[in-house]
C-alpha cells in the first residue's frame, strides 16, 4: 500500500510539471493568431501614447488646449500630420491628448457599471425570491428611460464637469448589466453541475462565485469590449453639450461632434479622431474574441 | 446503375415481374464532410445502400457513426454551407442530389417523408394541429376532397374535417374533435407522435424515414408507436428507413439491418443473420454489448472511443478498436464484400 | 449486512400546481406519493419507471435536494427529515449522486482537478496539500489517465466524464450513491464499460446504490432488487432476478412486455398497454393504475391498495395481487 500512495505521489508532480508546459502553449496560441497580435500591438500603443502623451505629441501645449489661430482649418501636411481643427491646434496632439480622457473614462464607465450590474444580476438570477424581484424591478425601471437622456438629467442636477459625467453614465448603465447577467444566471442555475455543488453541501454564495460566474464572464467580457466604443461616444456627447470634458480638454468624441458641421469641408476634423475611435474598438473586439477562444472552453 | 438500365430496357411485362426486387431508393457512395475549425471533418464515408419496396431497413449505430447524416443527406435536409456531398441518391431513376430545391420539394415531404425524434417541437407551436393537417390534406388529397364534396353533398370545411378524423383514426388517435382545436403543446409525446406519423404518411409516401422516431418515448409509448408503423406501412406499403440506436427495436420490427460505424456501414444483412450469424468485429462486440431481459452474463463492451472524424485512422475506421486487426487494416480501406446472400460486409477478415 | 442503511416511512414530495399570491396552493404535483421503502446496505436497488413518474424526484428527495412535504427518511438510525442545510452537512459527504447528463453534470469552465478537489474539500480525512494526490489516485480509480487531470470536460467523450462524475461522487468517501439514470444518455458499447466500473467500485469500497433508469432491460444486470414506480407510488418491489419472471403487479408485466428484445428469433410481440400516463397533479382515484389495467374490479376505483410483503425484501401494492398470483396469469413460463 505504502508503494502505491508513493506512486500516486510521483505521479502528481509528473503532472504539474505538464501542465506548466501547457499554459506557455496557450499563450504560443494566442501570439499565433494574426488579427489578434496586431489588435494587441495597437492598444499597447495607444495606451502607450496616452500615458506618455507629452513626450509623443508634436505640440503637447496645443494637445492640451492652447490655441494657434493663424494655422487654423490646416488640411495634412508635414507640420501637422493629421490637420488642424478649428483653432489651429494640431489634431495629432489633439487625439494623443483625447486619448487619455477617452479610454480612461470609457473603461471607467464599464468597468464600474459591470462591477455594480454583474454581482446584482448574479444575485437576482440566483433568487427568484423577493431580493430578487426587486432588483428586477429596480432594473427595469432604469431600462424604461433613455440611458443618455437620464445621464444628462443626473449631470445637470449633480454638476458639470469630467468625474460627473463619468458617474452619470455609470448609473444608466449598470442596468444592461444585470439583465445580461441575470438571464445567464438563470439558464445556468439550472444545470446539473449547480445541483452537484449543493449536494456536495456548498452554500449560496460559494456556488454564485465559483459555479455561475465563470460560465457567464464570456459573455460578460464581450459586452464590456462592445460597450467601450459607445462610451466614449457617449462621453464625447455629453461634452459637447457642456456637461463633460470642459474646453480646451478635449476628448475623442467631444471632437467628433465638433468637426460634424464642417464635415464635407474640413474632413479631418472628425474623421482622425472617429478613426482613433473605430481602431480601438475593432482592436478590443478583435482581441476579445481571440482570448475568449482560446482561454474559454467551448461549450 | 446497370441493374436499372437493364431493367428499363426489358419489356413492361417482365419489368412489373420484377419490380418486387427493384429498390425504390438507392444510395451510392454517398461522402459528406463538414468544415470545422480543425480541418475537414469527414462524416460519412462511401455509404451505399438499397431500400426495397415495403421493406423496414433498420440504420443502427451509435452517437457519431452518421446514422442521422446519413438520412438527412438523402433529402438535403442538413443546413449550412460548410459542408460538401458526394455521391448519388437514386429515387424513381432521378438523383436527389443534383436536384433543384423546387423539384426538391415534389419529393420532400410527399414521396418521401420523414419523422423525427422529438415530435412536440417538430409541430409549428402557432397553428392548432387541425389547421395544419387540413392545409396538408388540401395539398396532397384534393382529389379526396372534391369526391367526397360530391358524393355527400357537403362543404369543404366538413370533407376537410371528415377525412383529417379518418386519418387520424388510422394512426390511433382517440377524442379526435378536442385534439384538432389544440396545440402542441397541449398534448402528449405519445400523441403528438401519432400525429406526425400520420401528416408523415398522409399522402401514401414511397419511403417513410424515421430518424430515432422512438427514443424520446417511454417504453410502453414506443410499444404503440412501432406497431403502427409496421401496420400502416403494410397497408400502404410504405418502405421505412428506421434510424435508430437501439438493437432491440431493429430485432423486433425490422427486415434488414445496416450497421454503421464511424461513418460507414461495416455490416448489412437480414435482421436474423445480424444476430444469429455477425460477421464484422463490431457488430459481433455491439451485440455483446446490449443488456437484455432475462439474460445474466455480464455484459462486455467494446474498448476504445470513437475516432476523431477530422483525423480518422487510416485505412479501417475500427482498427483501433479491433480484436482481430491485421497488417492491411492499417493502411488500405475496406471494401464491402458479399459473402452470402444479401449479407454484406467491410472487412479484411472475410477477403477471398 | 442486511440491516436498512436508508429507511423511507411514507415520505411525499408535493410541489404546488399553481400559486396563488395569497395563502396555500390548492392543488399538488404527487411526485412521490406515501412512499416507504428500505434501502438495505450493500445492495444496488433499481428504481425503475416510465418518465414522469417521479422516480427522478424520488431520488433528489432521498438526498434531500427536493424539498419533503411530508414523511421521515432515516439514514442509518438518523432522522434526516427535519434537517437544514447546516444540519445536512454531516450527511452530504457520505450520500452522493450520478447524474444523467454528464457533460451537464461538470462545469466547462473548471478542470477535472477543481471538480475533484471541490468534492475532496468534504473528505475530511484528506489534507488539503494532498488534494492533488488524491485526484490523481479518483482517476486511477475509474479507469481514466491521471495525465489528463488539467483538462476541462469538453476534452473526452461521454463515457469518459461519465466517469469522471463518478470520480467525484468517489471523493467525498460516500455510503450511499444514487444514479440518476447514469448510462442512459451513453452508446450501449459505452454503458457496459460504466456498469462494469460501478459494480466493480461497489465490492471495493462498500457502497450502496440507488439505479434509477427507465431501461428495463439493464436492471437486471446491475441491481439486486428492483423497484417499479408508477404515477408516484412504489407499486412493486421484488428481487431483480424473480421480479420479471413472476411478476406479481400487472403493471410490472406489461412494462415487461413493451421492451423489445434484441432477439429476432424470440418471436414475441410487443404488448401494448391501452391509456395514457397519468398526470401527476391529478392522478385517478384509488389504485392509480385502474384505468390501464386488465384486471379491474370496483374496488380497484374506490379505494387505494394497501401495500402487503410478500417476502423478506418484497412487496406490491395491488388488491388482487394473492388471486392473480394463483391464477397465475402474470407468470411467464
Amino acid at each position: 500500500m505504502a508503494i502505491q500512495e508513493n506512486s500516486y505521489q510521483m505521479m502528481a508532480k509528473k503532472v504539474v510539471k505538464e501542465h506548466q508546459k501547457q499554459k506557455w502553449f496557450q499563450l504560443q496560441l494566442l501570439l499565433k493568431r494574426k488579427a489578434a497580435c496586431l489588435s494587441l500591438i495597437i492598444l499597447v500603443l495607444t495606451v502607450l501614447a496616452a500615458v506618455f502623451a507629452p513626450w509623443v505629441a508634436p505640440y503637447p501645449e496645443q494637445g492640451q488646449g492652447v490655441l494657434n489661430i493663424e494655422n487654423r482649418l490646416q488640411p495634412p501636411s508635414s507640420a501637422s500630420l493629421l490637420g488642424t481643427d478649428i483653432y489651429g491646434r494640431d489634431m495629432l496632439s489633439r487625439v494623443i491628448y483625447g486619448a487619455r480622457i477617452s479610454l480612461f473614462g470609457s473603461a471607467c464607465i464599464v468597468f464600474f457599471a459591470a462591477l455594480i450590474g454583474v454581482p446584482l444580476g448574479l444575485w437576482a438570477g440566483y433568487n427568484e425570491g423577493i431580493s430578487g424581484a426587486v432588483i428586477s424591478r429596480v432594473v427595469e425601471l432604469f431600462l424604461s428611460f433613455p440611458s443618455t437622456l437620464s445621464a444628462i438629467a443626473i449631470s445637470i442636477i449633480v454638476g458639470v464637469g469630467w468625474p460627473t459625467a463619468i458617474i452619470a453614465l455609470i448609473i444608466p448603465w449598470w442596468p444592461w448589466y444585470t439583465r445580461l447577467v441575470q438571464g445567464e444566471a438563470l439558464s445556468i442555475k439550472r444545470m446539473l453541475y449547480i445541483e452537484a455543488a449543493q449536494m456536495l453541501g456548498y452554500g449560496k454564495i460559494y456556488i454564485i462565485f465559483r459555479h455561475i460566474l465563470p460560465n457567464v464572464m464570456t459573455p460578460v467580457i464581450v459586452m464590456i469590449l462592445l460597450d467601450l466604443g459607445p462610451a466614449i461616444i457617449a462621453i464625447g456627447l455629453l461634452s459637447f453639450l457642456g456637461l463633460g470634458t470642459q474646453p480646451p480638454m478635449a476628448d475623442w468624441g467631444l471632437m467628433v461632434w465638433e468637426g460634424a458641421p464642417n464635415i464635407l469641408s474640413e474632413w479631418w476634423i472628425s474623421i482622425v479622431p472617429g478613426g482613433a475611435m473605430f481602431m480601438v474598438v475593432i482592436a478590443f473586439n478583435i482581441f476579445g474574441d481571440a482570448l475568449k477562444d482560446i482561454l474559454g472552453s467551448n461549450r | 446503375m446497370r441493374k436499372i438500365i437493364v431493367n428499363n430496357s426489358l419489356s413492361n411485362k417482365k419489368a412489373k415481374q420484377k419490380s418486387a426486387s427493384l429498390p425504390v431508393l438507392q444510395i451510392k457512395e454517398l461522402n459528406v464532410s463538414f468544415n470545422t475549425s480543425r480541418g475537414q471533418a469527414k462524416i460519412l464515408e462511401g455509404v451505399s445502400f438499397d431500400l426495397y419496396p415495403k421493406e423496414i431497413l433498420a440504420l443502427v449505430g451509435e452517437t457519431g457513426s452518421g446514422k442521422s447524416v446519413t438520412a438527412k443527406s438523402i433529402l438535403d435536409l442538413i443546413p449550412g454551407h460548410s459542408r460538401e456531398t458526394r455521391g448519388q441518391v437514386l429515387f424513381d431513376t432521378k438523383d436527389l442530389l443534383s436536384m433543384s430545391d423546387k423539384e426538391l420539394q415534389t419529393v420532400r415531404g410527399y414521396r418521401i417523408s420523414m419523422v423525427f425524434q422529438n415530435p412536440q417541437s417538430s409541430i409549428n407551436p402557432v397553428f392548432t394541429l387541425g389547421e395544419q393537417i387540413f392545409r396538408l390534406i388540401r395539398l396532397y388529397l384534393s382529389r379526396d376532397i372534391e369526391a367526397l364534396k360530391q358524393k355527400t353533398g357537403c362543404g369543404q370545411k366538413q370533407a376537410l374535417k371528415t377525412i383529417a378524423k379518418e386519418k387520424l383514426r388510422e394512426a390511433g388517435l382517440t377524442d379526435i374533435k378536442r385534439m384538432l382545436k389544440s396545440y402542441a403543446g397541449e398534448i402528449s409525446g405519445g400523441m403528438a407522435q401519432r400525429y406526425r406519423i400520420a401528416l408523415a404518411l398522409l399522402s401514401s409516401p414511397e419511403i417513410l424515414i424515421a430518424d430515432e422516431a422512438t427514443s424520446a418515448l417511454d417504453v410502453t409509448v414506443q410499444a404503440h408507436i412501432l406497431k403502427l408503423m409496421k401496420n400502416l406501412c403494410e397497408n400502404k406499403r410504405t418502405a421505412i428507413l428506421f434510424i435508430t440506436h437501439d438493437l432491440g427495436i431493429a430485432a423486433q420490427i425490422c427486415d434488414r439491418i445496416a450497421v454503421m460505424y464511424a461513418g460507414r456501414i461495416v455490416e448489412i444483412a437480414e435482421t436474423k443473420k445480424i444476430f444469429s450469424n455477425p460477421k464484422h468485429p463490431y457488430t459481433k462486440g455491439l451485440l455483446k454489448a446490449v443488456p437484455k431481459l432475462g439474460a445474466d452474463e455480464p455484459l462486455s463492451f467494446v474498448p476504445g472511443i470513437i475516432p476523431d472524424l477530422v483525423n480518422p485512422p487510416r485505412g479501417c475506421r475500427f482498427q483501433p478498436r479491433c480484436d482481430h486487426a491485421l497488417d492491411i487494416c492499417l493502411n488500405q480501406k475496406p471494401e464491402s464484400l458479399l459473402i452470402e446472400d444479401r449479407h454484406k460486409v467491410s472487412c479484411f477478415l472475410y477477403r477471398q | 449486512m442486511n440491516k436498512p442503511l436508508i429507511k423511507l416511512e411514507q415520505i411525499n414530495t408535493w410541489f404546488p400546481d399553481n400559486k396563488p399570491v395569497f395563502g396555500k396552493p390548492t392543488s399538488w404535483i404527487k411526485a412521490v406519493n406515501d412512499v416507504s421503502l428500505n434501502i438495505i446496505e450493500g445492495e444496488c436497488l433499481g428504481l425503475v419507471g416510465e418518465s414522469g413518474c417521479g422516480k427522478s424526484t424520488m431520488g433528489r428527495t432521498i438526498l434531500r435536494l427536493a424539498p419533503l412535504y411530508s414523511g421521515k427518511i432515516k439514514f442509518m438510525g438518523d432522522d434526516i427529515s427535519k434537517s437544514d442545510d447546516k444540519g445536512l452537512k454531516p450527511y452530504r459527504a457520505k450520500m452522493q449522486m450520478v447524474f444523467q447528463d454528464p457533460k451537464a453534470s461538470l462545469n466547462p469552465k473548471m478542470t477535472i482537478f477543481k471538480i475533484l478537489s471541490e468534492a475532496t474539500a468534504l473528505n475530511l480525512r484528506v489534507a488539503k496539500e494532498n488534494y492533488l494526490e488524491q485526484a490523481v489516485k479518483l482517476l486511477d480509480l475509474v479507469d481514466l489517465r491521471p495525465e489528463h487531470i488539467y483538462r476541462y470536460p469538453h476534452e473526452f467523450s461521454g463515457g469518459q466524464q461519465q466517469r469522471i462524475c463518478v470520480a467525484r461522487a468517489l471523493a467525498t468517501d460516500p455510503k450511499f450513491i444514487v444514479f440518476d439514470e447514469a448510462t442512459s444518455a451513453l452508446d450501449v458499447s459505452v454503458q457496459a464499460q460504466v456498469i462494469n466500473l460501478m459494480k466493480d467500485l461497489q465490492n471495493k469500497l462498500d457502497l450502496t446504490y440507488l439505479f434509477i433508469s427507465h431501461d428495463l432491460s439493464i436492471m437486471e444486470h446491475v441491481c439486486s432488487r428492483v423497484a417499479v414506480m408508477y404515477a408516484g407510488q412504489i407499486i412493486e418491489v421484488q428481487d431483480s432476478g424473480s421480479l420479471f419472471d413472476t411478476p406479481r403487479h400487472p403493471y410490472t408485466k406489461a412494462l415487461k412486455n413493451a421492451v423489445p428484445i434484441a432477439d429476432p428469433e424470440s418471436g414475441k410481440e410487443l404488448g401494448i398497454l391501452k391509456g395514457e400516463v397519468p398526470k401527476l397533479s391529478d392522478p385517478p382515484s384509488g389504485c392509480h393504475f385502474h384505468p390501464r389495467c386488465d384486471y379491474k374490479e370496483n374496488i380497484c376505483v374506490e379505494k387505494s391498495p394497501k401495500v402487503r410483503k410478500t417476502g423478506k425484501n418484497s412487496q406490491v401494492k395491488c388488491h388482487f395481487h394473492e388471486e392473480l398470483w394463483k391464477r397465475g396469469v402474470l407468470r411467464y413460463t
